[in-house]
């Protein structure tokens, strides 16, 4: 009796953490196993390939940020790919036409907010289905970098805007791990301390009731396609300066992956649900995967292997968050 | 057109002036192309429509797949993967198994990518179409990865000995009476798809699922095979295209077939299905398709920078569905 209960209660406990931790720890263990023979040992527990996940990570973790905001408050945002290199290709161009690193980082973000705010005016005000909204703006956005840099990546005329980057201030870490440590502890902090965070989430779980209890509905998920254009620009501008050029398709797939990763990380896409640290747990997943791809070399296996890897890990794991959601219906 | 629209509620529109301003996207391209038969007399030669017709063949065989998915509330994001994993297994297969099989091959291909998403979207009991969306995209990734993992990322050729009767050529160039054989297949296509759409119990329950899951279910619609017929009609479709495609640029590419996912969606909202679900026709999607193939040509001759054209897509897409909400909301 006493052990059937422990069963159950380990059971839901496995249940209760996220799958994508869980698939985290799968990954450790497998390349621990793979570190004890010596035809398949690697240096991923190496310090200089943490690093690296961090670094390859980071753009799309400020990227992340902004979106769980928005998919928490029943929205979603599309658009955040254009919007990367469009504003790589804005700051990039503000700068070779003699505007100053700060000042051009400035109005490239405010680009950001203003492409936010245009898609908060379409799909919040005028109830249009944001999915396709922020899809075509994203379509918009990487056809302007198109026709602005004709398609061609253009590198920056200033040696130093790479420095903002690229600097390393905190050990190994540069300045672009720095910043998306503190975006990420600012959405933190932000959706578990503030009444706005707290709104974000009411808003999300039921907008009727959020309505009925006072809170500006509209306004609030207005706000949170601000602040995702706000860090999609902020994305850009970093990828920018650590690649010291942009290109205007860069961000080809990239909304697509950032909001799969938030989804794996455990962030609802009915809404109501994530938060700052799941998503972080998603797009670690995804980054420590293609790291340990690379390190076992399955790439030479087979080439494309990894793509497809990461594509059925994402379904299944897709795949799992409906059937959870489906069996919690039916028990209902 | 009239009897299905007042069955589902939606005021007929009386007079040439409702339609005008119900349907202002039709106005706009057709004033476009009254513009530029103006401007640029080769427009309206027989050689153009011919061009017209024979590059809208892909999209308009995908859209017309698309369309069930939509009508149903649902959305497919995997042809691109589709389209570009059976064009490299019909171009390798022609030379080792002979055209006809090679085709038949590739469209078994499709037709089980589109099973092998069905399953996955009823086993995981997706109902939303957020859920359906980032699944099939994940299988966009897989369907994409086995093109690029089957041909190394090699492009193509499409080989066969000179004096053989080329099916290829035939869908190409070849003619039935004053026909082409293009337009024969389409005509044939869209003639099953709106008996199957009208006329047959299961076409109809397409668009009952796509008006409310919740009522249909209750009402002993089956939703399950709903959802294998238009992911399988979805995936076929997308193969055709992908044939068609092959004929006519006589090569296949691993990553060819990812802009048909956009264009797909416009084409099939441009037309005026809604992208909630409920109400639509494949008829209307072949004016969306035509319209966008017009669109595009006529920017061509007027030498519109093919950015710019890229650009253009996006904020179409973007009005159609805003006036769509405007206008839904105007009935309401």
């Amino acid at each position: 009796m006493s052990a059937n209960t422990r069963v159950v209660g380990a059971a839901r406990w496995v249940g209760s953490v996220q799958k994508a931790f869980i698939a985290i720890l799968l990954v450790l263990l497998a390349m621990a196993v793979a570190n004890l023979f010596p035809e398949t040992k690697t240096n991923f527990f190496s310090e200089a390939n943490f690093v690296n996940v961090l670094k390859s990570a980071s753009i799309f973790l400020i990227l992340a940020m902004g979106e769980t905001v928005v998919l928490i408050a029943r929205g979603v945002d599309l658009s955040i790919g254009g919007m990367m290199a469009f504003s790589g290709v804005v700051v990039i161009l503000l700068m070779n036409a003699g505007v100053p690193i700060p000042i051009a980082i400035a109005l490239t973000l405010l680009v950001g907010v203003a492409v936010g705010a245009v898609n908060a005016f379409i799909s919040v005000y005028q109830r249009a289905e944001p999915f396709i909204i922020t899809l075509g703006m994203g379509i918009v956005l990487t056809g302007a970098g198109q026709q602005l840099t004709n398609a061609h990546p253009v590198g920056s005329t200033l040696p130093d805007f790479q420095l903002v980057a690229n600097t390393k201030i905190l050990g190994p870490l540069p300045i672009l791990v720095v910043v998306m440590l503190a975006v990420l502890a600012v959405t933190y902090w932000m959706l578990r301390s503030t009444s706005f965070g707290r709104n974000v989430y009411a808003v999300g779980g039921d907008p009727e009731v959020a309505n009925y209890s006072g809170i500006n509905v509209r306004r609030t998920q207005a706000a949170t396609y601000l602040i995702c254009g706000l860090t999609a620009a902020l994305g850009g501008v970093m990828l920018a300066s650590q690649l010291n050029s942009a290109s205007s398709i860069a961000g080809e797939n990239t909304a697509l992956y950032v909001v799969c990763a938030v989804v794996v990380g455990g962030t609802s896409v009915a809404g109501g649900i994530g938060g700052a640290i799941k998503s972080t747990i998603g797009l670690l997943l995804l980054g420590l995967l293609t790291s340990a791809f690379n390190m076992l070399r399955i790439e030479s296996l087979v080439s494309y292997l990894p793509t497809a890897l990461l594509g059925i890990i994402i379904v299944s794991i897709l795949w799992l968050d409906s059937y959870g959601r489906k069996r919690k219906r039916e028990a209902v | 057109m009239s009897a299905a629209t007042q069955r589902l509620g939606r005021p007929t529109p009386q007079g040439v002036g409702n339609f005008l301003r119900d349907n202002p996207i039709y106005v706009a391209i057709v004033g476009l192309v009254v513009v530029t038969s103006i401007v640029e007399p080769k427009f309206l030669t027989v050689d153009n429509f011919d061009n017209i017709i024979r590059s809208s063949g892909t999209l308009a065989f995908a859209a017309l797949g698309m369309t069930f998915v939509i009508m149903a509330g649902f959305l497919d994001l995997s042809i691109g993967g589709i389209i570009s994993l059976v064009a490299v297994v019909t171009v390798t297969l022609v030379d080792r198994v002979g055209q006809g099989p090679a085709i038949l091959i590739g469209l078994s291909v499709g037709l089980g990518c589109g099973l092998i998403n069905s399953l996955l979207i009823i086993t995981s009991g997706a109902l939303t179409q957020a859920e359906s969306l980032f699944i099939t995209f994940g299988m966009s990734l897989v369907f994409g990865a086995a093109a690029l993992m089957y041909t190394q990322g090699v492009t193509q050729f499409l080989t066969y000995s000179q004096s053989d009767i080329s099916i290829f050529d035939a869908i190409n160039a070849g003619a039935i009476g004053p026909l082409s054989v293009f337009a024969v297949m389409f005509l044939i296509s869209l003639a099953v798809l709106a008996v199957i759409e009208r006329r047959t119990y299961p076409g109809r329950a397409v668009l009952l699922v796509g008006g409310n899951k919740v009522a249909a279910r209750l009402a002993g619609v089956p939703i399950g095979r709903t959802i294998v017929m238009i992911y399988a009609i979805s995936g076929l479709m997308s193969a055709i295209g992908a044939v068609i495609l092959v004929s006519r640029v006589t090569l296949a590419d691993p990553n060819m077939g990812v802009p048909y996912m956009t264009q797909a969606i416009l084409a099939v909202v441009v037309g005026g299905t809604a992208l909630i679900g409920g109400r639509g026709s494949v008829l209307w999607t072949v004016v969306g398709a035509f319209l966008l193939v017009l669109l595009n040509n006529c920017l061509n001759l007027l030498g519109v920078s093919s950015y710019v054209q890229f650009m253009l897509w996006g904020v179409i897409l973007i009005a159609v569905i805003w006036l769509d909400t405007v206008k839904q909301a105007r009935v309401r």
